[in-house]
């Protein structure tokens, strides 16, 4: 019945070499110097030794100047991370600025409510404390999280792309929390949480803000490179029918990420409460945007397939160095602004010159 | 689809699952692996097949060729599992299926290679071969849902020189792969993973005649491995080479169901065209 003889097959193995492209195995070398994520880090640690040698006194690369640094870019960081596995898999969440407000407003609400009696809150005293933070923790998640899963059903029941669905949202999360709060901030939010956490440092040295970004950074890292998960997370950015046929559930694995997008969101909300101690329903109108540039700066595509949570983690940090070096010149830091968009418009052109040259 | 647990190994690795590697004298030699029988499908009125039969037994190459709007392309999607027919009955290994997806289709040991590659460029060719199969490391790390990717490299290294495709790295992206290279790593991931048999619609409609080459011996070799092979081809020298039978079809039947080294590429475009008399009709 079968008329295949295995001379045949091996003589085809071996015919084609020629005419076939050298693809071969990569040295250890030629791996990084074809990571963004590694000419990101450079030009990160090349900023760093600049602002180091012409800083008075040296003053950038102190300790306490470098985690503020971190401290700065906390919570873009756990935005932008969240924002690499949806960019990996081919979607894109404008609406995490928003989502970010509706959650620093609930919960801050929840614990104004909860602390003590209205007199009491008034008389910044809070008798109720530690039952009020476990409360707006949960209603943190809670906001973002549900925040997160209407835009996963919106995407993926309706087949409306995902730009679409969060612009949307996102200007309905914001209207949410400003009819919440007639257009102000929410008043009367303890102090405390200021103190135990928003600026507290742990072992006297790293604010734990950052602590609890590189926590989730370095986790959602791990995530991506090592487990299936993050696997097929990039297989549905790079060909979501070639995920479909393969049998990845591709609509409830793009839930999963959205809803960890906003669970995210919930955490840096609750870290804008305690850092301030204030809501900004006027602020975080750039945080998607933001989020979206650290992400692409660190090498993962625009169009999906090609995610480092890495490269995320220093793109992050580029922004912020930037502006927090030219405060320490005693230079507007409005120039880090259009430093950014160069660093943006060069990363990606640059990225995209290198891929083509590749394939 | 789940996120852990282990996983069971391409079928035709050694070790794999019972039954896999075992294909060749299965349970049912005499009949055939896979059997289609009056088969019917109306798109509105349309009739597409008029109560078609085709047979494919283990370890065969069947050639289904007809002209455009003969019906090929949606007898094939009928037994891969994305069209339901609306008549007939078809049957794996002699007993009826039916079968609801092309998912339910992968369960019962049926595969399909598309014309279009459905592979991730952006994969490394072990990421795709296992995809939607991924491999997990043992015990604690493994039900965290971490990767075995080293074992996943060396297996799908395996599949492939059993299959006679050599790559010099399967840790690239698809991407880099010529078309040729991306076709056959689809032809033995199907043949990895099919314990009954593999459907390619076109799957050289895209490709050079050294890259087709290549993607009929992994398609040679699939049905050497003892799976039952139905290729639908425009490209009649070519399938005919590695054919042993061809079924010609004409509106929605088979008209002709030829040794393949009886016959030749004149008389099957003739049968396909209806200017030369079905043999024996």
């Amino acid at each position: 019945m079968s008329g295949v003889s295995e001379p045949v097959v091996n003589e085809v193995a071996e015919a084609p070499a020629e005419f076939e492209p050298e693809v071969r195995s990569l040295t250890a070398f030629e791996r990084l110097t074809r990571s963004t994520a590694f000419w990101i880090g450079t030009a990160l640690l090349g900023m760093v030794i600049v602002f180091g040698l012409i800083s008075p006194d040296n003053a950038f690369v102190r300790p306490s100047n470098l985690l503020t640094i971190g401290l700065n870019a906390a919570q873009i960081m756990i935005l932008a991370v969240g924002m690499t596995y949806l960019i990996g898999a081919g979607q894109l969440d404008l609406s995490v600025g928003s989502n970010l407000i509706l959650c620093s407003v609930f919960s801050a609400q929840a614990v104004v409510a909860l602390a003590g009696s209205p007199e009491q809150v008034v008389s910044g005293e809070y008798p109720n404390l530690p039952f009020a933070v476990v409360v707006a923790v949960l209603v943190a998640l809670l906001t973002g999280g549900l925040f997160g899963l209407v835009n996963a059903i919106l995407v993926t029941r309706l087949h409306i792309t995902s730009f679409i669905v969060t612009l949307a949202t996102g200007g309905i999360g914001l209207g949410i929390a400003l009819v919440r709060t007639g257009g102000g901030n929410v008043s009367y939010i303890p102090r405390e949480l200021q103190l135990a956490f928003g600026s507290a440092k742990l072992f006297d040295l790293v604010p734990v803000p950052l602590v609890v970004a590189g926590i989730i950074a370095g986790f959602l890292w791990a995530v991506m490179r090592l487990t299936g998960f993050g696997l097929r997370t990039v297989a549905i950015g790079s060909s979501r029918e070639a995920a479909v046929r393969a049998g990845v559930a591709v609509d409830r694995h793009l839930v999963k990420l959205f809803v960890m997008m906003g669970l995210l969101v919930g955490i840096a909300g609750l870290l804008d409460v305690a850092r301030f101690a204030t809501t900004n329903v006027a602020g975080h109108q750039t945080d998607a945007l933001a989020a979206i540039a650290a992400v692409v700066i660190g090498g993962s595509s625009l169009f999906g397939g090609v995610a480092s949570v890495g490269g995320t983690i220093l793109g992050t940090l580029i922004p912020v160095s930037l502006a927090t070096g030219l405060v320490i010149m005693r230079v507007e830091s409005f120039y880090q602004l259009i430093a950014v968009g160069i660093i943006l418009i060069l990363a990606v052109y640059w990225d995209q010159r290198r891929r083509s040259g590749m394939s | 689809m789940s996120g852990v647990g282990p996983t069971v190994g391409p079928g035709i690795l050694p070790g794999a699952v019972p039954g896999a590697s075992a294909m060749p004298d299965a349970p049912s030699a005499s009949g055939a692996a896979i059997r289609a029988t009056g088969i019917v499908k109306h798109f509105g009125h349309i009739q597409a097949l008029r109560g078609v039969s085709i047979a494919v037994h283990a370890g065969e190459i069947v050639a289904l060729v007809g002209d455009n709007g003969a019906g090929k392309s949606t007898l094939a999607k009928v037994i891969c599992g994305s069209l339901q027919a609306d008549d007939g009955q078809i049957s794996f290994w002699d007993r009826p299926v039916a079968i609801q997806s092309i998912t339910h289709a992968h369960e019962l040991g049926l595969y399909t290679v598309y014309q279009d590659l459905a592979q991730a460029p952006d994969l490394t060719v072990a990421e795709n071969f296992y995809l939607g199969r991924e491999l997990y490391r043992a015990g604690a790390l493994g039900r965290l849902g971490i990767l075995d990717r080293r074992r996943m490299q060396g297996e799908t290294r395996t599949a492939l020189d059993h299959l006679g495709i050599r790559l010099k790295t399967i840790s690239a992206p698809v991407r880099e792969l010529s078309g040729g290279q991306r076709q056959a790593l689809a032809v033995a991931r199907a043949t990895a993973w099919a314990t009954t048999g593999l459907i390619l619609d076109e799957p050289t409609a895209a490709l050079g005649t050294r890259q087709t080459g290549m993607v009929y011996e992994a398609i040679e070799a699939a049905a050497g491995r003892g799976l039952a092979v139905l290729v639908i081809s425009h490209d009649i020298p070519r399938v005919l080479g590695a054919a042993h039978r061809v079924a010609v079809m004409r509106h929605g039947l088979v008209i002709a169901d030829l040794a393949a080294a009886e016959t030749n590429v004149d008389e099957v475009i003739g049968l396909m065209l209806g200017s030369s008399r079905v043999p024996g009709a």
